[in-house]
This record gives structure tokens, C-alpha cells and sequence, in this order.
């Protein structure tokens, strides 16, 4: 699916993770911010990847700021960002979860 | 804690809101900073006392302050830039910037933001996206020949011979020129317009390329001073600051060893901002400053002066000093920007 605008989701509050989501061409690209990159980077970058797509998105950048979010934060924060990104937020993709 | 949008323009929160920035050392309130803000959080405690604030204007953070009883941890401090964040998304910035003091950077960057270049007395940062690294691939030339890469930064309102005269010493001793058109809706051209102007005036120079400025060569969000009449302390830092980030990110991006500017004998603004770059370019990048090219009557040419002479209609007095494509578009156009002129009497045009 075309990614039609930027969109973002979720905040910089501990256990929480910010996503931006924006067109991209080759590929899902992730640029991950974390203190846990080291121990996490990869299993959240599984999961945001995962999640994409699920919706659909083969190709976009995505910026992820994380404050410690547990899996299942960082899944509904990916989605919220894809489907506002996708301009799809009126058709919940219940599937994905 | 309850979180309030407020106009600080409206008196019945300007007292409180600046007493509480002023306790916390953040000072400059002029009109035109003022002017601005599109939007100020304000966040309460129960008594109704000020516990944090901050502001968006368009996609820069301003006027952030936390009460030193909150900081602990960071939790209100990460409260806040999320909410001015997503503020700032719904308005459709996805890319932001923020001025700081240099002991605020780390706590910025454990933000997400990236530091994009700092002076003793500040510091620029960016977070979202694009970034700088997406608009230096997106302007990147790739040129196979050796030799020297030369940098010009230009407003060009409009494009004359005496830019013409300094993109020539540039292209003559350069392998490749990038030139950068300032990118601004400030200004009386129109930023396609100014880049069309210039690019049909150096079109017959191969080895120059015409690039926009984008956000991070003198642009209204990282460098306002240029544009409005500012504090000159202000405008100081935010040069210092502008040729720090064209030092430390653009400069070693593009391989660029050299930067023209035109000597200015008229304005206090640009003389400052050349006396900057001759303190913080070299030895990293040399500056060249070009003494600037005369008209036919002695004076040196300046866009200024155009200026003027497309309000007083007397485009045949300056027509020597345009190159032919500047001249034609002028003359096309000079009722509309005749109009631009009167219905905008700002500061800058």
C-alpha cells in the first residue's frame, strides 16, 4: 500500500515509543533511537517491521524514538503511525493484532 | 498537572507566562519573536502555579522552561517536548528544530534529536524527518572531476550582474560551484522565482549547480535574525550558528573546501554575518571575500537598490545592472510586484 502522507504516533513518556512513519523507496528502513538498542534494537525493529507489514507497507522510512516500550506498545504504535500514514485510521486493521 | 493552549498574545496570559521564562533565564520577548509563536502550552499544578512551559513556531520549539522543582528524572521534560511534538504534527511539521543553551543538548538528544551544530553560547538541533542527511543526498552532484568545490550562499532578491560577478570568480576557480538559493517566503521574489532567476543567469556556467538552501542555510526558521529586525546579540549567535552547521555538516558532506562572499558595504545585517563565517570557516573551509561589482555610475550594484527602483517604477535606470533574463521578468511583472511592495511594507523586502 502507498504511504499517502508523513504520520507520527505515540510519545516520549517512559514505556512509550514514538513513531514517524514517511515514504521511503527501497525497502523499511528504521532509524532507532534507544538506551536498550543494545539488548532490543533488533526484537523492536522485528516488531515495527512485522507490523508494517501486516498493513501492507512494503517501502517507507520510519523514525522510532523508544523510552523502554514493551512489544505490544511498540505493535499498536507502529499501527496507529501506519494507518495514519496510509490515511486509514477509519478502517481499524483489527487482523493486524 | 493540567495542560493549557494559550495565546500569549492575550494580556491575561503574557505577564504569567513571561515572569515564569524570565525566572528561569530566558529572556528576548520582542515584538516580532512574539509575533511568531503559532501556539504555548502551559502546564498547571493544583494552586494553578506554572510548573513548564513551551511554544511552536511553525517547526521550531521555543521558549521551553521547566520549573527546577520538576526536573527530576526528566519526566515533565519529556512531557513536554511530546506534546509539542504531536502539536506540531497535527499542523503538519514532521521535521522540528530547536535553539538551546549548550547544557541542554543531552537532554534534547536523549529525545531523539540530533545535534546539528553548537557555538559557546548555543546549540541547534533537529528531530523528525526529513533530516539534514536526506537533504544533503537529495542536493548531492555526483561530479567525477577533481578539483576544487566552491560553496555561494545567495538570496538573490533579485538575481543582478553583481551576483553574475561573483559566481563567475567562483566558477573560474572552482572544479564545481554549489550555489544556494536561500530558501524564504519572506522576501519580495518568491523562492521558484529567485531560484529561476538565478539559474536562467548562470545557465551557461557548466560547472555550477544551483541548489535550494532548504532549512539549513539562512533560513527563516534556524537564522529569524536575518530576517527580522532582531537584537544584534541574537543575530550574532545565529550567524555563528549558521556557519558552524555549514562548517561541520554541509561543508565535509559535499567535499566543499571554499566559500564566496560579496564584500557589504551597505548592510549591517550581512557584514555581520560575513565577519562570522571569517571567524568560525577557516582553516576548514577558506573564504573568499569578493569585492563587490560597480555599475556604470560607481556605486556597487545591490538588489536593494532594485528594489527601489521597482517601487518608483524606473526600471531603465537600473536596467545595466540586470543580467537580460532578470531585466524581461521585471518588466513582465511589474505591476504584481508593485502590488507585493504596498501590501507588504515588512522589514526585508
Amino acid at each position: 500500500m502507498e504511504i499517502k502522507t508523513t504520520a507520527m504516533a505515540g510519545t516520549l513518556e517512559s514505556s512509550d515509543i514514538q513513531i514517524t512513519i514517511s515514504a521511503g523507496q527501497d525497502g523499511i528502513n528504521i532509524d532507532l533511537d534507544s538506551s536498550v538498542a543494545s539488548l532490543y534494537g533488533d526484537q523492536i525493529k522485528k516488531v515495527i517491521t512485522d507490523t508494517l507489514v501486516a498493513t501492507g507497507i512494503t517501502n517507507a522510512n520510519v523514525k522510532a524514538i523508544d523510552k523502554g516500550a514493551l512489544d505490544c506498545v511498540v505493535k499498536a504504535r507502529a499501527l496507529a503511525a501506519a494507518q495514519r500514514a496510509l490515511e486509514t485510521s477509519d478502517q481499524p486493521a483489527w487482523e493486524v493484532f | 498537572m493540567e495542560v493549557k493552549e494559550v495565546d500569549v498574545k492575550n494580556r491575561r496570559y503574557r505577564h504569567l507566562w513571561q515572569q515564569f521564562l524570565e525566572s528561569n533565564g530566558i529572556t528576548g520577548f520582542s515584538a516580532a519573536d512574539l509575533e511568531a509563536i503559532d501556539t504555548t502550552s502551559l502546564w498547571l499544578d493544583e494552586e494553578g502555579e506554572v510548573i513548564a512551559t513551551g511554544s511552536l513556531a511553525g517547526h521550531v520549539l521555543k521558549y521551553l522552561a521547566i520549573d527546577e522543582n520538576h526536573r527530576q528524572a526528566g519526566t515533565t521534560f519529556n512531557i513536554v517536548v511530546s506534546h509539542l511534538t504531536e502539536l506540531a504534527a497535527q499542523r503538519g511539521h514532521y521535521h522540528l528544530f530547536v535553539f538551546t543553551k549548550p547544557e541542554y543538548e543531552a537532554s534534547f538528544q536523549h529525545v531523539g534529536f540530533q545535534l546539528l551544530a553548537h557555538t559557546p553560547q548555543a546549540s541547534l538541533l533537529e528531530t523528525g524527518m526529513p533530516t539534514i542527511k536526506d537533504y544533503l543526498n537529495q542536493i548531492k552532484h555526483s561530479s567525477t572531476e577533481t578539483g576544487t568545490i566552491s560553496a555561494i550562499v545567495m538570496n538573490a532578491n533579485p538575481f543582478t550582474k553583481g551576483h553574475r560577478y561573483l559566481v563567475e570568480q567562483a566558477s573560474r576557480n572552482s572544479a564545481l560551484v554549489y550555489l544556494f538559493v536561500v530558501s524564504n517566503d519572506v522576501s519580495l521574489f518568491k523562492t521558484t522565482e529567485r531560484k529561476e532567476l538565478v539559474e536562467a543567469g548562470v545557465k551557461d556556467l557548466s560547472n555550477v549547480v544551483v541548489v535550494d538552501g532548504g532549512d539549513y542555510q539562512i533560513s527563516p526558521a534556524t537564522f529569524p535574525a536575518y530576517f527580522l529586525k532582531s537584537d544584534q546579540e541574537i543575530g550574532d549567535y545565529q550567524a555563528h550558528l549558521d556557519a558552524q552547521l555549514f562548517k561541520q555538516q554541509i561543508a565535509p558532506a559535499l567535499g566543499i573546501t571554499d566559500r564566496y562572499v560579496g564584500s557589504e558595504p551597505h548592510s549591517k545585517t550581512t557584514e555581520n554575518y560575513n565577519q562570522a563565517l571569517a571567524e568560525v570557516l577557516p582553516p576548514t573551509v577558506t573564504l573568499h571575500v569578493i569585492p563587490r561589482c560597480q555599475s556604470n555610475n560607481g556605486d556597487v550594484i545591490s538588489a536593494t537598490r532594485i528594489r527601489q527602483a521597482i517601487k518608483e517604477g524606473r526600471l531603465e535606470d537600473v536596467k545595466c545592472d540586470l543580467p537580460t533574463s532578470t531585466f524581461a521578468f521585471l518588466k513582465a511583472n511589474l505591476p504584481i510586484l508593485q502590488a507585493r511592495l504596498t501590501t507588504h511594507q515588512q522589514k526585508g523586502f
